[in-house]
């Protein structure tokens, strides 16, 4: 039994965790991928792709010039503004979505539908009514967003155990203290996974904007650096796109595990 | 709660939708038609698409891109996945690699893939291809490493052959797990299938999209963007059927 136990904690540790050998081939690993990557850009690609030796020459200038950090702060301004409306309003219709039966058939085609929409399609429309402005990246990041909590906090709204209610019916708690008490808190844990998928739409949202529109922030620097050829500079950017994007997870997944260290959706208990 | 019979069921959504109908087409009456068009005139302009044969066209050709870069992700995914199940040490050193490249943005990637590969069909089933594989990939090395140790351990002991080992072990236990990510691929990609179609050359229902907004067609607009909501939900739907259908192997009820 505790053998076994042993085995599975050491077979099933996170992929992020980087303990000793494992360490070390994972290294190689990534040495590899570099190593095939440039090689394949030198013998076959135009020089102007980007490539791991040039991506090294060009980094240290380009991580200390405040281009690139405005475009990043502006990117991610954005991005965790609408968000936080996204949460806000999101949370709200969710619950009522999850609690109020005749809302939640008003909705939920409507929910479904533009949950399962691909959000760069309403770009032209949303620059028809925001202009080429940073208010129709903030529009599309909540666009972006607030379908992916929605969803899922009315699945957590849905989910309360029945029980809680009746108890707190029987105790004659009001209908704010059951909102408040009861319902809310047992749809943390939705909320997270709803925050998790939307930030990930949220950010290829506010990329997408800026492409389409043109507006200043991390991904117009990356457009209009390929455009002239500066690749590896662009690269730089993606890779910070990319941190950026892991960062959240590791936020969120620590965010679970603090706020919530009972639950376990993600794991199948067998 | 009692679950509502099914005309019940069916009569609030076409409640729902007449209302939603209702509103909007109240709301174009006092908004400027720049901004909103009326549903009627919304319908209208879809007949004329529809009818001038623009609208299949471009669903057509779409629908090429769409299938073409989903299918090899799926493929590639699949594939990739179950070798890194089978082999710990090729798994280990990937995965996170792997974490990576799911967490990025790939729209980040298109203004590189349009400077080396141009605008045409194969630059854009690569967008699509990219938004869509590391979906399937992720999750089928979830799925493997939800395989428990003792299960291959018993397999070998017993003598199983390495095909066995595959059909009796790897591939019941991955699959549900690649199938969620099958369903999380069918939505990006359709997702990369438009900005591939916005950013790369405007072909298809993107294009639709794109020129309706330049010029001003606004009931064009609302006609092409209901086309890709209804084509994204009923996608969104063949992929939940496809995971809840697998999803019983792992004793889920999603």
């Amino acid at each position: 039994m505790t053998t076994a136990d042993v085995t599975l904690a050491k077979q099933e540790a996170p992929g992020w965790r980087f303990l000793g050998k494992e360490a070390a081939v994972r290294v190689a690993a990534g040495v590899a991928i570099l190593l095939i990557w440039e090689i394949t850009v030198r013998l076959w690609a135009p020089a102007f792709v980007a490539r791991p030796s040039r991506i090294i020459v060009v980094f240290p200038t380009v991580i200390v010039d405040p281009a690139i950090w405005q475009a990043f702060a502006l990117t991610l301004g954005s991005v965790v503004q609408g968000l936080a409306i996204a949460v806000v309003f999101g949370t709200i219709i969710g619950i009522a979505v999850g609690r109020i039966a005749f809302i939640e058939r008003l909705l939920q085609i409507y929910v479904n539908g533009l949950f399962a929409m691909p959000m760069v399609a309403i770009l032209p429309l949303l620059t028809l009514w925001f202009g080429y402005t940073g208010e129709a990246r903030l529009a599309t990041v909540v666009f972006a967003a607030i379908f992916a909590i929605i969803v899922n906090v009315s699945d957590g709204a849905r989910a309360v155990p029945p029980e809680y209610v009746e108890v707190s019916r029987a105790f004659r708690g009001s209908g704010w203290s059951r909102l408040f008490d009861v319902i809310l808190p047992s749809s943390v844990p939705y909320l997270l996974a709803g925050i998790r998928l939307a930030a990930g739409r949220a950010l290829i949202g506010a990329v997408v904007a800026e492409f389409f529109a043109a507006l200043p922030g991390i991904g117009f620097y990356i457009l209009f650096n390929t455009r002239t050829f500066r690749h590896n500079e662009a690269f730089v950017a993606v890779a910070m796109l990319a941190v950026t994007g892991v960062l959240f997870e590791f936020a969120l997944a620590g965010a679970t595990r603090r706020l919530l260290p009972w639950y376990r959706r993600d794991e199948p208990t067998e | 709660m009692r679950p509502d019979p099914a005309w019940r069921r069916y009569g609030t959504y076409v409640l729902a939708l007449a209302l939603g109908i209702a509103l909007w087409e109240a709301a174009a009456v006092f908004t400027k038609p720049v901004f909103l068009a009326s549903f009627t005139g919304t319908i209208a302009r879809l007949h004329e698409l529809v009818l001038s044969g623009v609208l299949v066209e471009a669903l057509r050709s779409s629908m090429l891109v769409y299938f073409i870069g989903l299918g090899a992700a799926i493929a590639v995914g699949l594939a990739a996945g179950i070798l890194l199940a089978r082999v710990r040490l090729l798994r280990i050193a990937l995965e996170s690699y792997i974490m990576l490249l799911y967490a990025t943005p790939m729209v980040a990637l298109i203004p590189f893939i349009l400077s080396m590969m141009g605008f045409g069909f194969a630059a854009k089933s690569v967008v699509v291809f990219l938004f869509a594989v590391f979906s399937v990939l992720y999750n089928t090395i979830e799925g493997a490493r939800s395989i428990r140790p003792e299960m291959l351990e018993v397999a070998r002991s017993f003598r199983s052959s390495e095909w066995r080992i595959w059909r009796d072990v790897l591939i019941p236990y991955t699959l549900p797990y690649a199938m969620t990510g099958v369903r999380q691929a069918i939505g990006r990609a359709l997702v990369g299938l438009v900005a591939g179609e916005f950013f790369l050359s405007g072909t298809g229902i993107g294009l639709l999209i794109v020129r309706s907004g330049q010029d001003f067609d606004v009931p064009g607009l609302y006609g092409a963007i209901i086309v890709i909501t209804v084509l994204g939900a009923v996608l969104m739907a063949v992929g939940r059927a496809l995971e809840n259908r697998f999803a019983a192997w792992r004793g889920l009820q999603r």
